[in-house]
């Protein structure tokens, strides 16, 4: 028992930092960024490369991958979102077809065969039937923080409770002299950062290669679906309900069934309650 | 329900069907096996855009449809040695019903959610195959060797052709009804069609009806053109991508639109295959595909009408195009 | 949004305008297609994908055997060959597109295939329709030999010269009989299988045959997702099994549970199959997070001796690809270098790749045997369709003729045992006759 929630823990840990990026754009921007787990991919790629192949330390790896995220997202945000100007299924169809083009990109650069990346803190430890990489624990505790941190920004600086005002209402936002474009720039910026940081620890997890995008953007959906436009603290409680119930089917049920039950839940909580288990709730 | 239809359309039609029936003799085989291609995604893309482009109501899971489409057909006639008589509309049949599964929650959600739900349906079905039965459905390889309609690149020309262009000419003529007028409505504003007294959920059921029913058609013959099927060629996210950027790159919510987005990504990534043969083609092609749909969300059709209209130095309601959007 | 009506809109003028601009684009397209090719070169295709290290792989062995023929002074006659490439991305569907360029558009004589299972068996229809001889040297699926066994006259055509799975189980079987459980002392077995149809034919094959075989017993089998993320749960459940040994069944994302298995340190031997494994860059790759893992490859395989002419061919490939991955090549570089010329060498005999049925008899009767220090090493000949092989009981029509009865002296055996030790190196364990080290349990496991 004491197995299942440790890895339950570890593993939600992983899903909020996934998903948390995702949630954000879909809260202030009211768009499904489906080119998200691009950016997932590329911070992964990038941390790789400088660390991997070009031999540099860890830190000029999170950096560089943090660096290309917020590029992309300054350049997706520009090039993509800005000109269809708020037109949503436009902006998400745009989205899905950059992500197919970054996956031709990293197969041209990387080919297609899969890599694995050094842990970010090696070492092992057993705990009640359960292996606990100190990797994943640095992962779940990097999760913890970042989301401690975009919680206090969000709530007490000045940007943070514009993109609020953006998230609840656009309109209103800018009568009272917020400028749209500025926080949401800044939002897409984040999401880029977040993206990456994530991709670089749920590439630590299990491996790169070119696909990697999807299984990751799979969770973030199901978890701004599952938990309805997302508020901080209820993508941290859908993470977990979705990071348990993969580790509870995988140990008691079957563990082939592991996608099959996101996929239901995903469908279920969709038509039975529209808005998500927690509706519309602030930031 | 009397179809706004005129002699010139019939005309223009007839045209185009013999100047596609020409086509074999002026062309190589290996070209009319793109066209073949193309005449299939074409279907997929007008299955497509007629749920989407009409109600807006965007499907990510059309390749869900197309999907059971081609199964039901290849279980029915390669495990079990169903006549493709039988099987075939019986294929048809099944992907209605799952096209009724794919209807509840469009009863209740639209937009971004409805898409999203539509996409975990394509994402299912891709766990389920090779999880239910794979004795029955291959599992993650597929099958092999499903029975052929007809062999050689001339006879699956025509068949393929037929199919397209009376799949075509019956969604046309749909749309120039007052139903095809009534949908498209939903498009716009769901809220003011219902009213105007008029029962949008029995116009959106007949929408996905007629969608489902022209993914199953297509994906059932598809199938057996192929001659083999695997979960990864069919619930695939770059499956999915095709068929709607074929759709969106040709036009919207016009029946020529997909038709020629279709006939325009199989080609290009086709006749790309020489000069870049390797992995860059498809960075190309998404590229290409990318850049025109950010130059014009509209797509080709709207680009020619631009240009039409420019010639003819009169101004047509396109070129207004922003304010729609 | 995207909608718009599509009623009222436009002149009848546009309407006009705009389907004959369709019919001319769509005709234009049409009538620039390439002309069919004349009686000059012989022409050989390749089927696979080109960004990945096994196409690439049976690509440059294919094109190595190409510009040996051409350099000799060409074939059929003073004929020079030409190599066209058609991607599949491994993709299905372009596999099946890429098939008919190559038939109709580029109208090739031969086909050499460096395709995954699934991209194969989505091309095979095609192969049936335009009968081109087409040797694969990639997938070992023993479904598409099973269609020679029921249909031979539809895919006589076919060739395979990698050992098809089913093969590969009876070497496991010896392995475990031989290794695990005579010198190891393992009695039980926790079976993880990937849920793949490869994961589910595999398995069904082993387990059969380790309890009444090797003596082996199977006490559970665990079935997994190959998404999945975190593979703790997984492993906590073999540990638990109370099995002496893990075995791995893996071909898709299998880098994801080898670097697990080695980063969790479990404390359990595992063995199996790991197609990540299988290439020089697995090393690389996993950032060396791949000591300690072992797996059945077909051969040669990393860390195999090579006999002298295999090695010549191993030393022309590394001074002209060895910049660029993969550096080494892959086993299917070797069968796709020996396919061709065999291919080339059956249709001398048989005056050309067509008429095909006298191809196909010059193909079958193809047999050439490597040998090393005098012993007979490797061996690249075909089953014929009719002959039984002993041990299985069964036909392997058009596979490549394996042995599986040591010592091996009838032909090379279908499969051998690698192990990636924990520093870098891989060695051939298993067979006693090819074996270049011992198999060994991981550093971090108590026996």
């Amino acid at each position: 028992m004491s197995q299942v929630v440790i890895q339950g823990l570890l593993l939600s840990g992983l899903y909020s930092l996934i998903a948390i990026g995702f949630t954000l754009i879909f809260s202030v921007g009211r768009v499904l960024n489906l080119a998200y787990g691009a950016y997932i991919m590329l911070g992964a790629y990038c941390y790789f490369y400088i660390t991997q192949t070009v031999g540099m330390s860890k830190p000029a790896g999170f950096a560089l991958a943090i660096a290309v995220g917020a590029a992309a997202g300054i350049l997706k945000y520009l090039f993509i979102v800005k000109p269809l100007k708020g037109n949503h299924v436009a902006v998400e169809i745009s989205t899905l077809i950059l992500a197919v083009v970054v996956q031709a990109g990293i197969v041209l650069l990387f080919n297609d065969s899969a890599k694995v990346l050094h842990p970010i803190v090696p070492g092992v430890i057993w705990v009640g039937g359960a292996a606990v990489t100190y990797n994943v624990v640095a992962a779940t505790l990097a999760s913890w923080l970042i989301l401690a941190a975009l919680y206090v920004f969000v709530r007490r600086t000045h940007t943070g409770r514009a993109m609020q005002a953006v998230s609840m209402d656009v309109k209103g936002a800018s009568i009272s002299g917020i400028d749209p474009d500025r926080v949401n720039l800044i939002t897409w910026i984040i999401s880029g950062m977040l993206g990456a940081t994530a991709g670089v620890f749920f590439a630590s997890y299990t491996q790169l290669n070119p696909s990697m995008w999807v299984a990751p953007l799979i969770i973030a959906v199901a978890v701004v679906i599952v938990g309805g436009i997302g508020s901080i603290v209820g993508t941290l409680i859908v993470a977990h309900i979705i990071g348990f119930m993969e580790v509870i089917s995988t140990t008691f049920i079957a563990p082939e069934l592991r996608g099959v039950f996101t996929m239901l839940l995903i469908i279920v909580v969709l038509v039975m309650m529209p808005r998500g288990l927690f509706g519309r709730e602030e930031l | 329900m009397a179809a706004d239809i005129r002699l010139r359309h019939v005309l223009l039609w007839g045209l185009f069907i013999a100047g596609m029936c020409l086509l074999p003799f002026v062309t190589t085989p290996g070209t009319l096996r793109t066209v073949i291609f193309a005449n299939y995604l074409a279907i997929f893309a007008m299955s497509w855009d007629f749920l989407t482009g009409r109600t807006g109501y965007v499907s990510f899971g059309h390749p869900f449809l197309i999907g059971i489409g081609a199964y039901s057909t290849a279980i029915l006639s390669y495990r079990f040695g169903v006549p493709v008589a039988i099987s075939i509309p019986a294929a048809v049949l099944i992907t209605m019903l799952a096209g009724t599964l794919f209807f509840l929650p469009a009863l209740r959600i639209r937009g971004s959610y409805f898409a999203l739900v539509t996409l975990a349906f394509m994402e299912l079905m891709y766990q389920l195959v090779q999880v239910i039965r794979p004795d029955i459905t291959g599992g993650t390889r597929g099958i092999s060797g499903v029975q052929t309609l007809t062999s050689g690149a001339f006879n699956n020309f025509y068949l393929s052709f037929a199919l397209m262009v009376v799949i075509a000419i019956v969604l046309w003529t749909l749309t120039r009804t007052r139903l095809g007028t009534a949908l498209s409505a939903i498009g716009m504003n769901e809220e003011s069609v219902r009213g105007s007294g008029l029962n949008t959920t029995k116009l959106k059921l007949f929408s996905f009806m007629v969608s489902a029913c022209v993914a199953g058609i297509g994906g059932a013959f598809y199938v057996h053109y192929l001659g083999s099927i695997a979960p990864r060629a069919l619930f695939d996210i770059n499956f999915l991508f095709t068929i709607i950027v074929a759709a969106l790159i040709g036009g919207a919510s016009t029946i020529i639109g997909p038709m020629a987005g279709a006939f325009f990504l199989t080609f290009l990534l086709e006749y790309l295959r020489p000069v870049l043969p390797g992995s860059e083609r498809y960075f190309i092609y998404g590229a290409i595909a990318l850049v025109l749909y950010m130059y014009q969300p509209k797509g080709l059709y709207a680009i020619v009408e631009d240009l039409a209209g420019r010639v003819r130095r009169k101004p047509t309601q396109d070129t207004v195009r922003d304010r729609a959007a | 949004m995207i909608t718009s009506s599509g009623n009222g809109r436009g002149t009848e003028m546009g309407w006009t305008i705009r389907t004959v601009a369709a019919a001319a684009a769509i005709s234009a397209l049409a009538a620039t297609a390439a002309l069919a090719a004349d009686d000059g070169p012989v022409k050989v295709g390749f089927i696979g994908s080109l960004a990945s290290d096994t196409g690439r792989s049976t690509l440059r062995g294919a094109q190595i055997a190409i510009d040996e023929l051409n350099e000799g002074g060409g074939v059929l006659g003073g004929r020079q060959i030409e190599l066209v490439t058609a991607d599949t991305g491994e993709d299905v569907t372009e596999g099946i597109k890429a098939y008919e360029y190559l038939a109709e558009t580029e109208n090739v004589d031969f086909i050499v295939s460096g395709s995954i299972d699934d991209v194969s068996l989505g091309w095979l229809p095609r192969m049936v329709e335009y009968k081109i001889p087409t040797l694969d040297t990639w997938t070992s699926y023993i479904g598409i030999i099973d269609k020679l066994v029921e249909d031979y006259d539809a895919h006589k055509m076919y060739f395979m010269n990698i050992a098809s799975d089913e093969a590969l189980a009876t070497l496991y079987v010896d392995f475990g009989k031989d290794v695990l459980k005579d010198k190891m002392g393992w009695k039980s077995v926790v079976i993880l299988q990937e849920d793949t149809a490869f994961g589910n034919a595999i398995n069904g094959l082993v387990s059969g045959l380790l309890a009444p075989e090797a003596g082996i017993e199977v006490v559970d089998t665990i079935v997994y997702d190959t998404q999945t993320v975190d593979f703790s749960p997984i492993f906590s459940k073999a540990v638990d099994s109370g099995a002496d040994f893990i075995y791995l069944i893996s071909s898709v994302n299998g880098q994801v549970v080898a670097s697990q298995y080695v980063k969790f340190q479990v404390p359990m031997p595992m063995t199996g199959i790991s197609v990540a494994a299988l290439g020089q860059e697995y090393w690389e790759d996993t950032g060396g997070a791949g000591g300690g893992i072992s797996t059945l490859s077909p051969i040669p395989s990393v860390g195999f001796a090579l006999d002298p002419k295999s090695q010549e061919f191993a030393d022309k490939y590394i001074a002209r690809f060895g910049d660029e991955r993969p550096k080494f090549p892959h086993f299917n570089g070797f069968n796709a270098y020996w396919g061709t010329l065999q291919a080339f060498a059956a249709a001398e005999e048989a005056g050309g790749f067509e008429p095909l049925d006298a191809w196909v008899a010059a193909m079958q009767d193809q047999d050439m045997i490597l040998e090393k220090d005098g012993e007979l090493w490797l061996r690249y000949g075909f089953w014929k369709p009719d002959e039984v092989e002993p041990r299985t009981g069964r036909t392997y029509p058009h596979n490549l003729r394996f042995d599986i009865t040591p010592p091996y002296e009838d032909g090379a055996p279908s499969m051998v045992v690698i192990q990636w030790y924990e520093d870098g190196t891989a060695k051939v364990v298993y067979p006693p006759k090819y074996a270049t080290g011992e198999f060994q349990v991981p550093s971090w496991i108590k026996q």
